[in-house]
C-alpha cells in the first residue's frame, strides 16, 4: 500500500468514528415533549372529518407523502400477509413492514425515539406494548366513526383496538358431557374438573384480571387463592395456547380454563370436537391495537391505514379466524357479554408480581411438555 | 555475550522514531487498528457505558439487580457447564476427525468435507428444531423408533446434556477445520520418530501429535468455549423450556421486559466477558511457550498412516458421526417439508407428502429479497473481514510493533458480546449518527463484521503462524517493499486460510439472527429473518423447506468457493 | 567492499538467555569488519555468537543500535537515523531454510526479484525471462523451471535459492549457513559448487556458518566470533595454524595443548617447559621468560617413530595409550610426561597401545597460544 493510500483510510477510519461519536442522544424533537410535530398537525386537521371528504383528503395527502407507509406490527404474518397486500390494492399505497414479536417491536419503537429516528407511521401491536408506547408519548390523537363504535371499555388514549383476543372456557364436546360444561369462572375449581382441567403457562394477564374481579366483588383474598388453587389442582399445565387446544381435541384433557376463542373457533370450523359457547361469563378480552406515530413522515397514509384497518381490515380479521375491533356490520363483538378488559395499565405496573404469582401457581399441577 | 548495563541515549533516537512511524507499515497498522477498533469497541463502549450508568451517573445498580437474583449460582454454574461440555464434546470429535483424515487411509474420506460444512451451513435455529424432531421426549423420531424397545422418552433433548450434545455437535466441523489446518501444518516425521522410538500410535498421538498441535488444540477449545458461552439458539429453544438458563437466554429474557434495563442485560454481559477474558488468560497461559510446527521453505509430503485392523472400526465411526451429524437433521428436515403438517411417520404420513411447501416458500413475498440480501452481506462481510484480519494478523503475528497484541484483543472482543447487546448497541449509535446508516444494509453489514472480526482474526493469525519469518525475509531482501511481500509472498501463503475464513464467515452470516432482528428494516430482510418468522408461527413445514433450500444454495455456493480456492495458494 | 564498523545490537532479554542489568542482551558487540572485493568472508563461531544478527544487520533485516554499515561507496546504515531497508539494500541474500516461496514455480521464485522493482528500474519481461533463464542454466535448473517449488530436492531447492540471490546481480551476496540443512555426501558437493560459482561469478560474499571445515573449505577470509566479539580474522591457513588463542585454535580443527613456562627466549626462538617436556617453538610474540603460556599443535603436525630421531629439537618418548582408525587416517594417543597427545598419521602405521614410541615435530608447527 503506498504512503497516500494508507493515509486516506485512516482518515475514513476517523470520519467513521466521528460520526459515530458525533450524534448526540438530543437531537431530534425529545419524546414526549408537548410540541405538537407535523403529523399531529395532520391528525387534527383529518379528525373531524367524516366519509367520503375525509377519505378523499386522506387520499389527497396520501399522495402528497408518496402512498409510501411503514408499518411497525407483531400481527402474525399469516395474517400480516393478506392484511398488507389486501391495502395496498385497495389504496395503491406501498407498505414497508417491520414483522416482529411485541417486545421486539417494542424496543425498537422506543430506541427510535429516543434517537429522534422517524421509522415507523404506524405501529400495531399487544395490548401492554401499545400502552407502553402510547404513554411514552409517541402517539397522537386518532378520531374518526369507526373508532367510536368500539366497545367503550377499549377506547384507549393514544392508540386504538383492531382485534380482540377473548378469555373463555373451552371444552371437548365428546368428553364433556352437560353437567361438565361450566357457566362460570369458579366452576372450575370443583374437584370435578380434577384431571380433565387444562391450564396455560403464560396466563398470568388472564389471572390477574380475574383475580383483581373477584377483589372488586368483595371476595376475601384468601377465598380467591382458595379458588384458583382449586383450579390447578389436578390441573394439567400446557405451554402455548394453539398447542393447547390441539391437545383439547385430541381428547388429551376435557376443559380448557381459558383458551382464546379464535382458536377454539378455528378448531371447531376445523371439525374438532370442542366447544365454548355460551361463553362464560364475564369474559376476559385483551386488546391488540395500532398507534399513529407524532414522528410520522406519512400522517395521512398512516391514518388511511388506520381507517381502512377499522373498516374493510376487520372483515379479513373475522375472516381469518380472529376477533375483530368492530364487526363489519358497524356491531360491537362483545355486545351482549359482560366484559373484563385486561387492565393495561395494571399489566404495565403489576405485571411482573402477577407474573411471577401465576407460576408459583401452576407449578403445582402437572406440567406437560411443549406440543 | 556480554551484557548492557547503562548506556547514554543513543544518537538518532528521534530521527530514528520519525522513520519507523511513518513507514507505509505503520500507517497501515494504524489504520486497521482504528477500523478494527472502530467496529469493536462501539458495542463494548456502548455495553460498559450502560452497565456502569444510570440516570444519576456511575451506577453499579445493574449487577446488584443482575447477580442478586436467587438463580444466579444455578445460572453461572449452567452456563459453564454447557460451554464447557460443548467446547470439549466439537474439540474431541473435531480433534479426532481431524486426525484420522489428515494423517490416516481412513476411508470414506469424501464425507469429511460435507460432514465438515453441513452443519456449519445448517443455521442453529434449524439445527436445534430439527434435534428436537429428533429427540424430544414426546415428539422426537429416535423416540418412538426406540420405545418399542426401551420405553418412552429415552432421549430427552430439552436439558443440559441435550444442549451441550447439540452444540458440540453443531460445532464440532469448526474445531475439524481448526484442527485439519493444524495437523496439516505439523511436520509428519516427528510422528515417524515416535513411532521408530518405540511408541504405539496412541501414545505417538498423545505424547507427540497433540502437544505439537496443542497452540491450535487450545486456540480452538478457547473459540469453541467461548462461542457456546455466547450461543443463544440452542439454550433459548431447549432450555427455556425446562427453565434452564444460562447468560445469553437471561440477557434475552431481561432485554425483552419493560422497562427494558439496560443496565442488567449489560451487567450479565460483562459476567460473560469476564468469564471469556478468563479463558484468554487460561489458554495464554497454557500455550506459553509452545511453539507449533511451522511451514518453511522445504516442502514434505505427508504419508498416511496405515490403520490396519482399525480400519473398519474408525470407518464405522466416520460414517455415524455423518449419519448423527449431517444425515439425520437434514432427512428430518426434509420430512418435515414434504408433510402438510408434522407427525410421526407412518403409511399415512408418507402418502400425503407433497412439495406445496417449497411452493409456499417461493410464493413468500420477503424471501427472494431475504436471498439476495443474505448473499450480499455474507459475502461483502466475509471479504471485508478476512480483508482486514489479513492484514491485522501480519500487525499481530510479524510487525514488531509494540502494542501489537492490543489489536488482537481488540479484535477478539465481540466474540463475548452476545448478538442481542451487539445489536442493541450498533442501532443505538447509528440511530444517532448523522450519516444515513440506520434502516440500510449497510448497519447489518457493519453489525456482521463486527461480529465476525474475531473469526476472521483467528483463522487469519493461525494462517500467519504457520508461516516462517525466513519467506517474508527473503522477499524484502529479493527487494521487495512492504506491499509487495504482503501481496506476493505473505497473501498467497495464507491464502488457504483466509478462504477458510472467508467460508466460515459467509456461511455463518447466513444464519445471523440476534443481532439481525433488531437492526433489519423492511426491504432489508436477510433469510436468518425468515426462517426466525416461520418459526415463531409455527410454520414448521415451510421452515424446513426453506432450510432445506438454504442447506442446498449455501452447500452449492461453498463447493464453488473451494474449487475456486483450489486454485489460489499452495497446492497440496 | 563491506566495511563493518562498532556495530552493536542488543535484544531485550528474555527469560531463556542470560540478563544484564538493564534488561537487554548484547548480541552484538563492537564488530568491525573490512570485507575486499570478490572475497568470500566467513563469519564463523558457535551458536549464540552473533554471527547470524551480524549477517541480518547487513542485509538490513536487523537494526543495530549503532556502528556503520557501507556496501562499496553506498552507506546503509550509519547510526545516525540512516537506514536503509531490507527491501531497498540491493542485496542478495541465501536463507538457513533457503526460504522458498511454495506456492510459486522455480521460475517464479528466480523472477522475483527483478519483478518487484520499481517500475522504472524493472526489466522487460522478456529480459526477466531470459536473464532467469540464464541464472537456471548456471544453476543447472533450467528443466525445472515451471516446477512447483515445492517439488525439488533438498540439493536443487539449495541451488534455486542461490539463483534467487544471484539474479539481480548484487554487489554483495549473504549466506546463512545455506548447507546446514543437507545430508553430509550433498554439503561436500555443494561446497565446491559454491566455492566454483563464487569465484566465477566473482561475488562478494559473506557466509556464516558453524562448520570450521565448511569455513576453511570455502571462505578467502575467516572471522571467527564469540559471545558478540570478533576474536580473529585471518586467511583460512593463518587461522588454521596460527590462532590467537585458545577458543579459535579449539574451535578450528584439533589441537593438543601443552601447558608450560617460558624457559628461554632467543629472537624468535622461544623454549619452554612443559608437561610433556621441553618445546621449542618459533614466535613472533615478545612473551618474558618464566611467563606462562600453551604450546599449540596439531595432530597432524606431530609425526612417530619406533626408534626415535635422535637428533630432532621437539622429539619425545612416549608411550601409546589408544588408537582410532579414521579411513583416511589414524590417530594415537601418545602418553608423553604428564601430557598426552593426539598424533594422526597415515593409516599404514598402526602401533598397538602399550607399545614405547618416540613423537616428534618442527619448531615451526608448534604455536604459541596467549593464556586466558
Amino acid at each position: 500500500m503506498s504512503r497516500r493510500s494508507a493515509l486516506a483510510s485512516l482518515g475514513a477510519a476517523g470520519l467513521l468514528l466521528l460520526s459515530g461519536c458525533g450524534g448526540a442522544p438530543t437531537s431530534g424533537p425529545a419524546p414526549g415533549s408537548d410540541q405538537p410535530t407535523a403529523a399531529e398537525a395532520v391528525y387534527a386537521e383529518v379528525d373531524p372529518l367524516t366519509g367520503a371528504a375525509r377519505h378523499d383528503r386522506l387520499v389527497e395527502l396520501a399522495a402528497q407523502e408518496g402512498n409510501t407507509l411503514s408499518l411497525y406490527t407483531s400481527l402474525n404474518a399469516d395474517i400480516a400477509d393478506i392484511v398488507v397486500p389486501q391495502f395496498e390494492q385497495a389504496t395503491g399505497v406501498h407498505v414497508d413492514v417491520y414483522r416482529a414479536d411485541s417486545e421486539t417491536v417494542l424496543q425498537r419503537t422506543l430506541q427510535e425515539a429516543s434517537a429522534g429516528f422517524a421509522g415507523a407511521d404506524v405501529v400495531e401491536t399487544n395490548a401492554t406494548q401499545m400502552a407502553i408506547i402510547a404513554t411514552q408519548g409517541l402517539t397522537g390523537d386518532y378520531e374518526g366513526e369507526q373508532r367510536n363504535k368500539i366497545n367503550e371499555q377499549f377506547r384507549y388514549e393514544g392508540w386504538t383496538p383492531t382485534r380482540f383476543n377473548i378469555f373463555a372456557p373451552a371444552w371437548n364436546t365428546n368428553l364433556v358431557r352437560a353437567d361438565l360444561v361450566p357457566h362460570r369462572w369458579e366452576d372450575l375449581a370443583d374437584p370435578k374438573y380434577d384431571g380433565i382441567l387444562s391450564l396455560e403457562v403464560s396466563d398470568y394477564d388472564w389471572y390477574m384480571t380475574l383475580h383483581t374481579y373477584y377483589e372488586q366483588q368483595g371476595m376475601p383474598a384468601a377465598d380467591i387463592d382458595r379458588l384458583f388453587a382449586d383450579m390447578v389442582q389436578g390441573s394439567k399445565v400446557a405451554k402455548g395456547h394453539s398447542g393447547q387446544v390441539e391437545l383439547l381435541s385430541a381428547g388429551e384433557f376435557g376443559v380448557v380454563a381459558a383458551s382464546y376463542t379464535y382458536l377454539t373457533n378455528k378448531a371447531r370450523v376445523n371439525g374438532a370436537p370442542v366447544d365454548d359457547q355460551p361463553f362464560v361469563e364475564p369474559v376476559v378480552a385483551r386488546a391488540n391495537g395500532a398507534g399513529l406515530l407524532r414522528s410520522s413522515k406519512h400522517p395521512a397514509t398512516a391514518m388511511l391505514f388506520m381507517d381502512w384497518m377499522l373498516n374493510d381490515g376487520q372483515k379479513i380479521i373475522l375472516d381469518n379466524g380472529l376477533t375483530p375491533a368492530v364487526m363489519p356490520d358497524g356491531t360491537d363483538p362483545l355486545a351482549g357479554h359482560q366484559v373484563l378488559p385486561v387492565d393495561v395499565q395494571q399489566l404495565i405496573e403489576e405485571g411482573n408480581d402477577w407474573s411471577a404469582r401465576y407460576d408459583e401457581l401452576v407449578r403445582g399441577g402437572e406440567q406437560l411438555p411443549e406440543k | 555475550m556480554a551484557t548492557l548495563a547503562t548506556r547514554a541515549r543513543r544518537p538518532g533516537a528521534l530521527a530514528r522514531w520519525r522513520e519507523v512511524l511513518l513507514r507505509p507499515r505503520t500507517l497501515v497498522a494504524a489504520a486497521i487498528t482504528v477500523v478494527v477498533g472502530y467496529l469493536a469497541l462501539i458495542p463494548l463502549v456502548y455495553l460498559l457505558w450502560t452497565t456502569f450508568s444510570d440516570a444519576q451517573g456511575f451506577s453499579l445498580g445493574g449487577f446488584a439487580r443482575a447477580y442478586g437474583d436467587a438463580r444466579i449460582g444455578e445460572l453461572v454454574g449452567n452456563s459453564l457447564w454447557f460451554a464447557a461440555g460443548a467446547a470439549v464434546l466439537s474439540l474431541a470429535v473435531g480433534t479426532a476427525l481431524a486426525y484420522f483424515n489428515v494423517r490416516t487411509d481412513v476411508p470414506f474420506k469424501a464425507l469429511f468435507f460435507a460432514a465438515s460444512i453441513i452443519p456449519l451451513i445448517i443455521p442453529g435455529i434449524l439445527y436445534t428444531i430439527a434435534w428436537i424432531f429428533l429427540a424430544s421426549p414426546t415428539i422426537g423420531l429416535l423416540n418412538s423408533l426406540l420405545e418399542p424397545v426401551l420405553g418412552p422418552g429415552t432421549f430427552d433433548v430439552f436439558t443440559v446434556w441435550g444442549m451441550i450434545w447439540v452444540e458440540g455437535l453443531h460445532l464440532s466441523p469448526i474445531a475439524f477445520l481448526f484442527m485439519v489446518a493444524a495437523f496439516r501444518s505439523t511436520d509428519p516425521s516427528l510422528e515417524e520418530s515416535s513411532l521408530m522410538s518405540g511408541a504405539t500410535r496412541v501414545q505417538t498421538f498423545r505424547r507427540v501429535t497433540l502437544p505439537l498441535v496443542r497452540p491450535a488444540l487450545l486456540s480452538a477449545a478457547l473459540i469453541m468455549g467461548v462461542r457456546s458461552l455466547e450461543s443463544f439458539e440452542v439454550p433459548a429453544l431447549l432450555g427455556l423450556q425446562n427453565g434452564i438458563y444460562v447468560f445469553t437466554s437471561r440477557i434475552y429474557q431481561v432485554l425483552r421486559s419493560f422497562p427494558v434495563d439496560f443496565a442488567g442485560a449489560g451487567a450479565l454481559a460483562v459476567g460473560l466477558l469476564a468469564v471469556a477474558a478468563l479463558g484468554i488468560w487460561l489458554s495464554n497461559v497454557l500455550s506459553r511457550g509452545h511453539a507449533g510446527g511451522t511451514i518453511t521453505g522445504k516442502g514434505f509430503r505427508p504419508r498416511p498412516i496405515d490403520l490396519g485392523r482399525w480400519k473398519p472400526v474408525v470407518g464405522g465411526g466416520i460414517l455415524l458421526y455423518f449419519f448423527v451429524t449431517v444425515l439425520a437433521p437434514l432427512m428430518v428436515l426434509l420430512y418435515t417439508a414434504l408433510l402438510p403438517y408434522y407427525r410421526p411417520p407412518s403409511a399415512e404420513a408418507f402418502a400425503s407428502m407433497n412439495l406445496d411447501n417449497f411452493v409456499a416458500v417461493f410464493n413468500l413475498p420477503s424471501v427472494p429479497t431475504a436471498l439476495r440480501n443474505s448473499l450480499v452481506l455474507g459475502g461483502g462481510a466475509a471479504t471485508i473481514v478476512m480483508a482486514l484480519m489479513a492484514v491485522a494478523a501480519w500487525v499481530v503475528v510479524r510487525s514488531g510493533i509494540p502494542g501489537r497484541q492490543l489489536l488482537d484483543h481488540i479484535a477478539f472482543s465481540p466474540l463475548v458480546i452476545p448478538g442481542l447487546v451487539l445489536g442493541v448497541g450498533i442501532a443505538f449509535v447509528y440511530l444517532r449518527s448523522p450519516l444515513p446508516i440506520y434502516g440500510t444494509l449497510l448497519i447489518l453489514l457493519i453489525a456482521y463484521c463486527t461480529r465476525y472480526l474475531p473469526y476472521g482474526m483467528r483463522y487469519a493469525v493461525s494462517g500467519m503462524q504457520t508461516i516462517s519469518a525466513e519467506l517474508e525475509e527473503s522477499a524484502q531482501v529479493s527487494g521487495a517493499g512492504w506491499w509487495s511481500t504482503f501481496r506476493r509472498v505473505l497473501l498467497p501463503l495464507i491464502a488457504p486460510a483466509l478462504l477458510a475464513g472467508w467460508v466460515y464467515i459467509f456461511v455463518v452470516s447466513f444464519r445471523e439472527l440476534s443481532s439481525s432482528i433488531l437492526l433489519y428494516t423492511p426491504g432489508n430482510e436477510v433469510l436468518s429473518i425468515s426462517i426466525w418468522e416461520l418459526y415463531a408461527n409455527a410454520r414448521f413445514g415451510e421452515l424446513s423447506a426453506l432450510g432445506v433450500i438454504m442447506v442446498l444454495v449455501l452447500a452449492v455456493l461453498v463447493a464453488v468457493a473451494y474449487k475456486v480456492g483450489a486454485r489460489v495458494g499452495l497446492k497440496s | 567492499m563491506l566495511t563493518i564498523s562498532n556495530l552493536v545490537k542488543s535484544f531485550a532479554g528474555e527469560a531463556s538467555r542470560r540478563r544484564a542489568t538493564a534488561g537487554r542482551v548484547l548480541a552484538v558487540d563492537d564488530v568491525s569488519l573490512e570485507v575486499g572485493e570478490g572475497e568470500m568472508f566467513t563469519l564463523l563461531g558457535p551458536s549464540g555468537c552473533g554471527k547470524t544478527t551480524t549477517l541480518r544487520a547487513v542485509a538490513g533485516l536487523e537494526r543495530p543500535d549503532s556502528g556503520r554499515i557501507v556496501v562499496g561507496d553506498r552507506v546503509l546504515f550509519d547510526g545516525e537515523g540512516l537506514n536503509v531497508p531490507a527491501n531497498r539494500r540491493g542485496l542478495g541474500m541465501v536463507f538457513q531454510s533457503y526460504a522458498i516461496w511454495p506456492h510459486m514455480t522455480v521460475f517464479d521464485n528466480v523472477a522475483f526479484p527483478l519483478q518487484v522493482r520499481k517500475r522504472s528500474q524493472r526489466p522487460g519481461k522478456r529480459e526477466i525471462r531470459e536473464r532467469v533463464a540464464k541464472v537456471l542454466e548456471t544453476m543447472e535448473l533450467g528443466h525445472l523451471a515451471d516446477r512447483q517449488a515445492t517439488k525439488l530436492s533438498g540439493g536443487q531447492q539449495q541451488r534455486l535459492a542461490l539463483a534467487r540471490a544471484i539474479i539481480i546481480e548484487p554487489p554483495l551476496m549473504l549466506l546463512d549457513e545455506p548447507l546446514s540443512n543437507l545430508d553430509a555426501k550433498l554439503r561436500e558437493s555443494l561446497r565446491y559448487e559454491l566455492k566454483r560459482l563464487q569465484r566465477e561469478l566473482g561475488i562478494t560474499s559473506v557466509y556464516v556458518t558453524h562448520d570450521q571445515i565448511e569455513a576453511l573449505a570455502l571462505s578467502t577470509t575467516i572471522a571467527v566470533m564469540k559471545e558478540g566479539n570478533v576474536l580473529q580474522t585471518g586467511r583460512p591457513r593463518e587461522v588454521y595454524e596460527t590462532p590467537n588463542c585458545r577458543f579459535v585454535a579449539e574451535f578450528i580443527g584439533t589441537s593438543n595443548f601443552l601447558r608450560g613456562r617460558v624457559a628461554a627466549r632467543e629472537g624468535d626462538r622461544v623454549d619452554i617447559d612443559t608437561e610433556a617436556g621441553r618445546v621449542r617453538l618459533e614466535s613472533a610474540a615478545r612473551v618474558p621468560v618464566g611467563a606462562e603460556v600453551l604450546a599449540a599443535v596439531r595432530p597432524e603436525s606431530l609425526e612417530i617413530s619406533t626408534t626415535g630421531w635422535g637428533n630432532r629439537v621437539n622429539e619425545w618418548p612416549g608411550t601409546v595409550t589408544n588408537r582410532a582408525f579414521l579411513g583416511d587416517a589414524i590417530d594415537h594417543i601418545v602418553r608423553v610426561g604428564q601430557g598426552s597427545l593426539r598424533v594422526r598419521g597415515n593409516p599404514s602405521v598402526s602401533i598397538k597401545p602399550g607399545t614405547e614410541i618416540f613423537v616428534a615435530t618442527e619448531p615451526g608447527k608448534v604455536t604459541l597460544v596467549p593464556v586466558g
